[in-house]
This record gives C-alpha cells, structure tokens and sequence, in this order.
C-alpha cells in the first residue's frame, strides 16, 4: 500500500473540490480519500485520475465530460469507503472507468450518456475474503440514441465473504442504435462466501443491441489439477487462476509503475482468500 | 525407477485397477495398451495422483520413495509428468506465466536457485524448438484457444521443460494428423536419455512406429494380462486383442 | 418497400382484440365486498369441512394485514376490493341451439387456430350434449382414469370425496402467507382442479382443464392442486389457445403442484383472456401464484404461452427441494397495445446436484410493457447445483418496453449458475430477405416471431403447440392493410 501512496504522490493532486481539465494532461491526477470531488473536463480535453480510498469515509465523485471529452477513472478501495460517483457524458465524450476493491467496499455508479455517440467502459473487480462485503451497483442511462457503454464486473468471494453485484441498463424512448453490453462474472471459493448479482436491462427503445450475462462458479478443479501436476502448490494454482481470472481488470488502468503495484496488492490478497 | 506391486484403485466404490504390477527402469520405454475402458487412463491418473481415485490396496515406488503417499504436485516436482490426454485449457493464465512457476518450483523442490526471466525466456526458445511450438502460443493462455493438435506439442513442450524422469503419455496420439504425431513423437524420442524413462499409453501402433517400446503391455480389466516385445504391438494392430483376451476370460 | 415495413409493424402494435366481454352469464351473487361473514358464507354455501372453513378465515385475517406488492415493474390502477362480487354459483353459460348462432369472427378463429368442431361447440357454449361423439369422448376419458386410479376433479368435489388428501397438501406449496394474492385467494377461492396421480403410474392422456369447461365455470379465483406420487408422470394443460371471454377483471389463482419422489410433472398454459381494447381500456387481471414442490430425482417443468391479460403477474416457480431434482421454465410472453407483463420465475435450489433451466422469450409491440423477473438460488447445503437461463426479448415497433430483472443469489460455492439476456428487433434485412423469397411482410413477420419462440413451444404438447404457433402468428394478423 505504501508503495502505491508513494507513486500517487508523483501524480498531480487533485486535492480541491473542484479539478477543472482543459487541454491534454499526459500526467495524472491522483486523489486520496476524497470527501468530495468534482471532475469536470472541457470540450476536447483529455486525462487521467486515479482516487485511492484508505478510509472507510463518504466519498462523492462528480464527473462531467463535455463534448469530445476524454477521461479515465481508477478507483482503488483498500478500505471501507462508500463512494458515489455519478458521470454525465456529452456528445462523442470517451470514458473509461476502474473500480478495484481489495476490502469491504460500496461503490455505486450512475452513468448518464447524454449526447450521442457518448462512449462508457467500465471495468470492476472485487476480492473479497474474510468476513468483508464488497458491493457494485451500477445504473448506465442511455439517454439518447448512438451511445455505446461496455461494463464488466468480476468478483471473487472467500471465507464468509458476501460480493454483491447490481447493474441496470436503462435505454431511453428514441435511444435507438444503443449498443449496451454488461458481464458480471463470480468465484465463489468457500461454502460460507455469498454471492448476490442483479444484471438488469430496462429497455424503451427497439433498434437497440444490448445484451447482459451473469455467472457465478467456482474454480476449475480439473485446471487446479492440471497445474499441480506440473508441480505448482494447490495455492500457486489457485492464485493463478484468480489471476488469470481477474487480472485483466486489475491492470486496465495502464499507468506503470502503479498498474504493476495494484497487481501486488492483489496478488497478495489473493494468497488470503 | 518405478515399481509398481498389486496396484488397486477405484472411483465412486467401483473397483478399476484390480492388481497392477510394473516395473519401469532407467532407460527404459514402456507401451500400454488395451481396449477402451481397460483402466489405462486411470492407471496414468493414480500414479500421478489424482484425488478423484482412491487406491485401496498395493503399493507404488519411485526413485526409492513411496509416490502413493505424496500430492500430486511433489510426484510431479520429483520428475513425475503427465502427459494429458486431454489438456485442460486455463484462461487468463498464461504459457510464460504458468512455466515459470511449474520450473522454479522444481527448482526450489530441488534445492536449486530460480531462474531469472532471461535465463527462463531462453530456455522457452530451445525447448518450444523441440515440439515445433509456434512463440506465439507460448504467449498465450494455457492452451486457450488451443487446436486439438497445439495443446498436444504443449504438452511435450512442457515436458521438455521439466525434463522429467518418468513421462507417462497418456493418448497423446489421439486426434493428431500424421504430420502432428511425426513431430510429437519425434519431441519424445529427442528427449528420451538413459537416466529417464517414458511410458506410452496408447490405442495404436502407429505411435509406436516413431517411438519403439523395449516392453509392451496388455491392460485388460484392471490388469497386465500380457507383456511382451515390440513384435507384441504389430500382432495386436494385425489380429486385435481378441486372442488375449478369450484366453484371460477363460 | 421500406417505408410499408415499418407500416406494418406499426400496424402490428394497433391490433385489436377481436372479442369483448360478454356478458350472459347468469349468476347467484350474495353481492359486493368481502368480510369474516362473507367467507364463511363461501364455505358454507360450498359446503366444505370446519377446518377448511377455519383455513379461510385465518387466510382472510393474513390478507387483512397485508398491501398489495408493488416491486413488479407494473403500473396497476388502485383496486377497490370492496367492489368486487367474491361468490357467483356458476350457472351453466347460455346455450346456443348450433353452431349457426355463434358470433362467426369467433367462429373465424376458432378455424384459424384449427379447433376440431366438437370443442369449437364446447368453447362458443353450444351445447355439446347434442353430440354424441362428444360425450362417447368424455366418458372413455373418465374410464380410462379411473382404471389408472387417478383422480381428476374439482376442487369442490375433492373437498367431499378426499377430504384428507386435500388436508394434507392444499397450502403445502403456498401457503396463505405468501402473498397479497395468495392469501386473498385462499380465503375466497371459488373452486378449481384437483388432481391425484397414484404411485407409479404414468398417465396415459395429457390432462387438461378444457374437458371441464362446461362443467363449472371456475371464476377469477381459482384454485389448483396437482399432486403426483412417487415415480408418477403426468402432462397438465391450462387454459387454451380459444380467446376466453370473462365478466372479471381480477384473477387471482392459485397453482400448487406436489412432485414426490422420482415423479414428473409436465404443466403447460396457454393463456389468453381478454388484453382489454388498444387504448388500454379493460382488459383481466391476471395475478397468478404457482409453484411447484420437487422431491428427491422428480422433476417439473413449466411452459407457459402468455399473450392475453392487459396485467400480468405471473412467476411460476421451483422448489427444489429434493436431492438431483430439476427445474425448468420455458415461457414466451407477447404484449401489445397497453398490455403489461411482468412474469417470469425462482428457481430455489435446496437438494444436492438439482439443475434448473430457464428460457424466456419476451415479445413486446405497441405500448406495452414486458418484463421478465427470475430469481434464482442455490442454498447453502445445495451441492453442485446448475441453472442456465436465457432471456431474450424481441420489440416491434419503438414505443414499447422490454425488460429483464434477474436475481442470482448463490451460497454454495460447487454451484453454477449462468444467466444470459439479449434484445433484438426484426431486421430489415430480415424481412427484406424474407420478401425476396417471395414470402409476404405479414407471414414474414409471424415466421421470424415463431422462430424465436420456438425453443419454448417445442415443449408444449404437439397439439397445444401447433396452436399457440396459430395463436401468436394471428395475434400479428391483420396488421397488413
């Protein structure tokens, strides 16, 4: 964790209450246990911010793109925060969202699309182990028509661990050639960890695509089997597996060295479920 | 190197090895063969160590040590491979990143040091040389994606990373076209030495014309019913087990 | 070309019911609102037992603490419950001398969705009596049950005749506590099927309501009670692809369905009651609590065809509750005009190794609104349980609403659970294609919509199946001109 603290401290602070973008920003903005954060990115202006909860606060996130306008957002929990993070996205904006939670964590997201060919990618996971109670709720308004949005939860629950998913997609009257799609995939890794997921479609309009899938397994036993067989603890196998199954969300954010140091964490966190 | 006396196994209460003998040594290659549901997979799962087979009398000795006794993964990092005969695929998790681990972990096992990632890659690019592996797909997941005849070269790819003492190949031939066998076969004969041995679990004699066997076993209900030389494998693939078997079930 | 397409399917969502209610029925009412008294005068007059009487009451005392559910994503106009006539002795409908006399749009469809004539008589109240084919069916029916030592009667009969049968297992599978609904109808319920199906024996015919129809008119608060023992089959078909015609707005039945051990039960509906006018005047009700109980190795399965109804609230459900007990649910729900659906099923995994599937096939035009709402759970204990469920929802035309509400709630970490949506429209490269092959927009139209629909109506009796076929494809009739 203090690795990560140490590398966001390089970052620009995003330590208002208010971070106005306009132009690109090739260096990122980095915020560390918000109580309150207004996001707000001029027309054609691009960034990236990464927040880090360590508290177990309130957090309220606004972020409002204007038309063109490109962002991303890394949420990293490594303690009970609620965030509520709301986004409203103008015309042909591009944004581009992370939640990574490696404890108890809430975190509740509402995506507005208001302009078309607005674009929304959001990739989650949560590692929950212990007694801890990791929850994703997600609404995706489509608002207007040619919006596309892409959302992807992973979660992994141990010990007497509950993961809770919610997401809804909301297509619009006249939202037309909307294109939604959204994932939510779950591990369930003890008999006494819970898993709760609610992938929901709401839709008023016709010429839409959208399409939503739920799963919820446990770890390939024969795969487990595999790996041992050449030679891997049944532990290195099953971290692995994790890691092949989450790994690919925990390191969207692409900014190095901290993507390389979110992996760690969770690798580490992965040893304990 | 293994020794194998009155080997009995079975799987939900139903008895599959009923009473295996086996001796394999140094330098030496073994077939087994048989017709379907013989036991030979199950053979090749115990002796490796999978759980789902519980062994209910006999015993199994390698390199001097009670393998029944170890998890799987020791028998493995004791220079015990399995050859899949139907390689599972992992997603996500990759060739390079899977590799690395199963190699060190032997290492480790052995009391040697790990390699670094350079010493790793380079061994990666001799040994996928051997099997003919494509370096893409050793970038790839764990034979996600994989054909039929891939995830088999995979299979000894990784054993010629591991450099086993005993590779046991479980129907490593089956579902291969002539020219994946050629190079499969010829990956194993490449790796065989006279400090390891390989057992060829297989339907057919046509494995057998790449990789010649010093000893060929028959596997019928749960027992060695007959050994003989390689000339035991051409009568089989000319007159099938018939002769045997109406002699055994006598 | 392109322009008469969307005509057409515009067209699709104005479609008419064809047939209002009628309203010759003649009926001994004992007037409006419902009280103590009042149930009790239900039972009294039904002449049932004490301890049924008593049941009714204690359901009426439930109900009285309960409110109406509101989480379905249903817009349902306030329902006064005081307004309503809760016990109506069904007299025979009026009996028409032929076929001549009867409203020939009716007769019509009854040709479109190639009813035999004898039960066209049957459904239009012609008396059927007059042929002799018909009861020469019946009573070989009956024989052919009574051999088997199957039961078959109403609800009302059974209370008399197997009271103790009807003791042990009526509220066994919803009890009056369940819901708002469950519990009204429990203490008013009218009457209802009830059905036996002895140890090991597999019946013979597809059992069906529609044999009954002129025997008693069951009213909007049905009760069902389908009870197979141990290593029995049996295939039960509801309602019927004729439009029905009701004096009731509300319905509100109860289907209760006990599978014992290694038994199966096929139960299949094909509902249609009046969809109320396309400005959303009028229109049934259709409240409805089923539910199945699945003992060790038995299996149940729901199909259901839903096009009437301007409300739907409908979630046949599985309890499984024995070990490698399996659930499934295929159902296809169309909407048109102002309809509402909000149907769908819970698959609740209890027994080691229980599989459930689910498929579910929504059809939204015109303003209506269509949900399907599934829950699915594995319990704690429930090892290696599986579900697949598929939910695809079709719209036509782009005033309409599809929704998909899924709950997947698991607790055993050997279970597998997969859920799948997607939304799709008629194309009109379809449609275009569909042209150039020489077919019409109309018939088109109704080939890709039973396309869609055809995993589900694959699991309705080849009979049933043909007509439900029938029924959605003239549901999207004369939209074209």
């Amino acid at each position: 964790m203090e690795t990560i603290l140490d590398i966001i401290r390089g970052f620009r602070a995003a330590d208002g209450e208010v971070l106005r973008i306009d132009g690109a920003v090739a260096e990122p903005f980095a915020a560390v246990d918000p109580r309150k954060l207004r996001v707000e990115a001029a027309a054609g202006a691009s960034a990236r911010v990464v927040v880090v909860h360590t508290a177990p606060d309130l957090s309220v996130l606004e972020v409002e793109l204007a038309e063109g306008a490109q962002l991303e957002l890394t949420e990293l929990f490594t303690a009970e925060a609620f965030a509520e993070v709301s986004v409203k996205q103008a015309a042909r904006s591009r944004c581009r969202l992370t939640t990574v939670q490696l404890s108890s964590a809430n975190a509740s997201y509402r995506i507005d699309l208001d302009g078309a060919d607005a674009e929304n990618e959001l990739g989650g996971v949560f590692l929950a182990a212990g007694s801890e109670h990791c929850v994703v709720k997600l609404r995706t308004g489509h608002n207007v028509a040619d919006c596309r949005s892409n959302s992807y939860v992973k979660g992994v629950a141990g010990g007497q661990a509950v993961g809770e998913f919610s997401g809804l997609v909301y297509v619009a009257p006249d939202a037309q050639r909307t294109d939604a799609r959204q994932q939510s995939r779950n591990i369930l890794l003890s008999e006494t960890a819970r898993i709760t997921t609610q992938p929901q479609l709401e839709i008023y309009a016709d010429d839409v695509k959208c399409s939503h899938g739920a799963t919820v397994g446990q770890m390939d036993a024969e795969a487990i089997l595999y790996m041992r067989q050449r030679g891997l603890s049944e532990s290195q196998a099953r971290r692995l597996q994790i890691e092949g199954f989450v790994g690919d969300v925990v390191t969207r954010c692409g900014i190095e060295p901290l993507c390389g140091a979110i992996m760690e964490l969770a690798s580490a966190k992965m040893e304990k479920l | 190197m293994l020794k194998v006396h009155n080997l009995h196994a079975s799987v939900d209460g139903k008895e599959i090895l009923r009473g295996i003998d086996l001796e394999v040594k140094a330098g030496e290659v073994h077939a087994i063969m048989g017709p379907n549901g013989s036991g030979k997979s199950t053979l090749a799962s115990v002796l490796a160590g999978n759980e789902k087979f519980t062994v209910t009398e006999g015993s199994a000795e390698f390199l001097g040590r009670d393998l029944l006794s170890m998890p799987i993964e020791d028998r493995a990092r004791l220079g015990l491979f399995l050859g899949f005969q139907y390689p599972v695929e992992i997603p996500g998790v990759t060739m390079a990143n899977f590799m690395k681990l199963a190699v060190n972990e032997q290492r480790k096992f052995r009391g040697e040091e790990p390699l670094t990632a350079a010493e790793f890659l380079k061994l990666m690019r001799e040994k996928s040389a051997v099997v003919e592996l494509s370096s893409k797909l050793t970038s790839r997941a764990v034979n996600e994606g994989f054909s039929g005849g891939e995830k088999k070269k995979n299979e000894i790819f990784q054993m010629a990373m591991l450099d086993p003492k005993l590779a046991i190949l479980d129907e490593t031939d089956s579902g291969l076209d002539i020219d994946a066998l050629r190079i499969v076969a010829t990956g194993v004969t490449k790796l065989h030495t006279p400090q390891n041995a390989t057992v060829v679990i297989t339907h057919y004699q046509r494995l057998l014309d790449y990789i010649v066997p010093d000893v060929v076993h028959v596997l019928y209900k749960g027992r060695i019913i007959h050994s003989g030389d390689k000339s035991l494998a051409l009568r089989l693939e000319k007159e099938g087990y018939d002769w045997l078997i109406n002699e055994y079930d006598k | 070309m392109a322009e008469n397409e969307k005509d057409i399917l515009e067209n699709i969502g104005e479609q008419e019911y064809k047939y209002g209610f009628t309203s010759d029925i003649e009926t001994e009412t004992i007037g409006k609102g419902l009280s103590e008294d009042v149930v009790r005068l239900i039972s009294a007059k039904k002449g049932e037992p004490e301890w049924m009487t008593e049941r009714r009451v204690a359901a009426y005392r439930h109900w009285l603490t309960l409110e109406p559910p509101t989480w379905a994503h249903l817009t349902i106009p306030p329902i006064d419950f005081q307004e309503i006539i809760y016990y109506a002795a069904p007299k025979p409908k009026k009996q028409l001398g032929s076929m001549d006399e009867v409203d020939p749009e009716l007769k019509r469809t009854f040709d479109k969705l190639g009813i035999p004539l004898e039960e066209q008589m049957a459904l239009a109240g012609v008396a059927v009596d007059a042929v002799m084919d018909s009861v020469s069916v019946k009573t070989t029916f009956k024989e052919v049950l009574a051999e088997k030592g199957i039961l078959f009667c109403s609800i009302s009969e059974a209370l008399r005749d197997f009271p103790e049968l009807v003791k042990k297992y009526l509220g066994s599978v919803v009890p009056y506590t369940d819901n708002f609904y469950a519990a009204l109808n429990a203490a008013v319920f009218s009457d209802g099927s009830f059905c036996y199906i002895p140890k090991g024996v597999r019946c013979p015919m597809e059992l069906s309501t529609y044999f009954r129809i002129n025997a008693a008119g069951t009213g909007q608060f049905e009760r069902t009670l389908i009870v197979a023992d141990e290593g029995s089959y049996v295939s039960y078909l509801e309602g019927c692809t004729a439009p029905q015609r009701d004096e009731n707005q509300l319905h509100a039945a109860v289907v209760e369905i006990v599978v014992e051990r290694d038994a199966e039960v096929k139960y299949s509906t094909v509902q249609n009651w009046y969809p109320g006018d396309r400005q959303g005047r009028g229109g049934v009700y259709n409240f409805v609590t089923k539910r199945g109980i699945c003992r060790e190795n038995a299996r149940l399965s729901w199909t259901q065809v839903e096009t009437g109804s301007a409300i739907t609230w409908k979630y046949p459900s599985c309890i499984l509750a024995g070990d490698n007990a399996v659930g499934e649910f295929y159902s296809v729900a169309m909407t048109n005009n102002f309809q509402q659906a909000d149907t769908g099923t819970k698959m609740i995994h209890i027994g080691r190794n229980t599989r459930s599937r689910i498929v579910s096939k929504g059809i939204s035009a015109g303003r209506s609104e269509n949900s399907y709402r599934g829950l699915v759970r594995v319990a704690k204990g429930a090892e290696n349980a599986r579900n697949y469920s598929q939910c695809d929802s079709l719209l036509i035309g782009d005033r309409c609403g599809a929704h998909t509400f899924p709950v997947i709630d698991v607790r055993n970490r050997t279970g597998v659970v997969e859920h799948e949506a997607t939304t799709s429209k008629i194309s009109d490269d379809q449609l275009f294609y569909c042209n150039q092959r020489g077919l019409s927009t109309e018939d088109a139209v109704g080939l890709i919509v039973n396309g869609y629909a055809r995993e589900v109506l694959s699991k309705l009796p080849m009979e049933f199946a043909v007509e439900a076929q029938k029924l959605l494809a003239l549901q999207l009739e004369g939209s074209v001109g």
